[in-house]
Parts: structure tokens; sequence; C-alpha cells
């Protein structure tokens, strides 16, 4: 991802009110951690687990954070569970920024991702998970805020998968 | 020791504290012991020690206690090293250890009714103060002092397996409405709006 499409990655978060993040790093990605750890505004939590990286996102909501979590698509697979009980059954906003390896539109797809990929989409479909697949920095701040605004009046964890560009 | 007993002393010093619990006897325990609109009944296992974390994060003036069970912590311990790392001052937690997965009906031993050992295994994530509880004294001394000072806490409570629980009424509020009032209850004591709510 080029520098540009990683700051404007994070000031579209920022203008879209999320002020808390927990992330477990990737590789499409991750230019945006240090980005997110240098700015004042944003508080940034390190993680051991897509599971926790959830349910830390979701406590942080109830106690009056915009939050979102940073993972790789495999952490769908990894956070499931919390996803299904703590976002959707109590009902819990949080924005997923997740870094889309092994889809059609990821520009280092390999055999080591595509049934990763390929599995992703049904996966947040059987959950009941609202997503949006981005390919490229075209209006990519409103769509970021339009997801957060979904999220809220969903009640529910909202994804945004990011390959094309943003996997170069 | 049984679970409950630890409870009733808990309750008694509840004020504005947030209590975050797991799925198991004590949800039902508690919720019959408080009636606090701190009290957030988080309905499965290996999710209350996570969800009590993040609200620690987001409010670090405000003091939050977890109880959790052994079989519940097992399935997260991850949440360990992350506790370890980020030392939010202002969290409890209070695993209550029977050694069986009570629910199963069958007591199914857990695995610290074998070698693993929840306090080690905290302390080795860099949780200092990390303490297993074997007496209602100790609890009363060690567990319930805890809420006054400004530190990350772990406690594993070694308790009897007690099945009071099930001759106790179960909650009939439900996730939906703890939530909001778990909320609402927050937006008047700290006197902001929490973002999510919205209004129509």
């Amino acid at each position: 991802m080029k520098d540009e499409l990683a700051k404007r990655l994070v000031q579209g978060l920022k203008e879209a009110g999320i002020n808390f993040v927990t992330y477990l790093p990737e590789t499409r990605l991750s230019q945006i951690v240090p980005l997110i750890r240098d700015d004042p505004e944003m508080e940034l939590v390190a993680v051991s687990s897509e599971q926790e990286a959830v349910t830390i996102a979701v406590g942080a909501t109830l106690g009056g954070k915009q939050a979102a979590v940073y993972m790789e698509n495999t952490g769908i697979y990894v956070s499931s569970y919390s996803l299904l009980v703590t976002g959707k059954q109590l009902g819990v906003p949080i924005l997923l920024v997740v870094g889309f390896l092994g889809g059609v539109p990821d520009q280092r797809n390999s055999f080591l991702y595509a049934t990763i990929g390929n599995h992703t989409i049904p996966v947040l479909q059987g959950l009941g998970i609202e997503y949006q697949l981005l390919e490229n920095g075209e209006r990519l701040e409103a769509r970021i805020k339009d997801a957060v605004r979904a999220a809220n009046a969903l009640r529910a964890p909202y994804a945004l998968l990011f390959a094309g560009e943003f996997s170069e | 020791m049984i679970r409950h007993e630890c409870l009733e002393l808990l309750a008694k010093r509840v004020s504005d504290q947030l209590i975050v619990t797991s799925q198991s006897g004590q949800r039902i325990e508690w919720s019959h012991l408080s009636k606090h609109e701190g009290n957030l009944l988080v309905g499965m296992m290996g999710c209350a020690i996570g969800v009590a974390t993040g609200l620690a994060l987001a409010l670090p003036h405000r003091k939050v206690i977890a109880l959790d069970s052994d079989g519940s912590v097992l399935l997260s311990l991850f949440n360990l090293a992350t506790l370890g790392n980020l030392q939010p001052k202002n969290l409890v937690i209070y695993v209550f250890d029977n050694g069986v997965y009570s629910g199963s009906r069958i007591s199914y031993p857990t695995a610290t009714s074998g070698n693993a050992d929840l306090e080690a295994m905290a302390r080795g994530a860099g949780i200092k103060n990390a303490q297993t509880i074997r007496t209602v004294e100790e609890f009363n001394k060690h567990g319930i002092g805890a809420l006054t000072r400004n530190e990350l806490a772990f406690f594993v409570c070694k308790v009897e397996e007690s099945l009071l629980h099930r001759e106790i009424p179960r909650p009939n509020t439900d996730l939906a409405e703890n939530k909001y009032t778990f909320v609402r209850y927050l937006e008047r004591t700290e006197e902001k709006t929490i973002p999510f709510v919205g209004r129509g």
C-alpha cells in the first residue's frame, strides 16, 4: 500500500470518529499501525488474539469509545465466537478493518492464502455481519464513515475488507 | 469456601464499580445478590475479561471488576499475556476456580484440577498481583481489599463446587435490556453520551 493511501485510511478512521483501535498486525495494511500509534487522539491496544481484540473493543465501545479492530481475515475465523456473542448477540457496534488475504483482488494472492480468502465472505455472511470490499482509494473516507454509521445504526460489527491497491 | 460466600461479601462493597460477569453459576448468583445498574452479565464463557479490559481502558478513573471461572479463563488464556502488558490499574479480576465444568452436569474436571495453576500463569504473563485465595477470610482481606488499591489484581479463588445457583431464579433481563441499563447508567454517572446508543 502506498504511504499516501495508508495516511488517508487512518485519517478516514479519525474523521469517522474512531478513537480506539485493538489490533493484531498482518502484512497488507500494517503501515497504519505506526500512524495510529503516533496519533494522540487515537488509542492503540496490542492484543494476543483476535478473539480478545473483539471483546476489548466491545468493552471500550460500551465505555464510550468508538472502537475498531484491525486484523487479518484469518482473524475473522479466530474471533467468530466473540463476534457472535459480544458483537451480534449483545448488539455492540465495532468497525472491523480487515486485510483481505487470498481474495480474488488480493494483489499478493498465492496458494498460501487462497483458501483463507475464499471462505471469508461466506463466514461473514454466516455470522450476519455486513461488509464492504474496498479495492482502491475512491471515496475511501466516505466509505469508512458510512461503515461506522451503519455499525452504530445496526448495533453490530461491520467489516471493511481491504484488497486491490491496499494489498500492493 | 463456596463462591456465593465471596459474592455476598463483594455485593456489600459495590457502589459505583462496573461489574462484568462471565457465563456460569456465578452469573445467576451475582444477578440475585446485586441489582446494581453497573452489572453487565455477559452471557457466554471466555469473553468477560476482554470486555472488562476494554471498559477499564475506556474509563481509567472507574474501578472495573470481572467475575470469571476457571473453565472460562482457560478458554481465553491469551487475556493474561495482554493484561500483563497493558496493566490497567483499575481492573480487579476474581476467578472462581472450582476445578470442574459445573454446567456440564457431570462435573467434568477442568485443567486446574490437574496440573494447571492459573496464578502461576498470570504471574508468568506479567501480572504481578496474582494471588490464590483459599478462605473467606483471605477473600475479605486481600480480594475485597484490592478494590481500594490502584493496581491490576488477579485473584484465583479456590472454591468447592456448589450447586446453589440451580436453586436461585435465573435473571429475567435479556442481554439487550441489560446492555441498555448498563450504558444508560454510565451515561448518567459519567455525564456523557455513549456514541453508539445514538438517538432515533
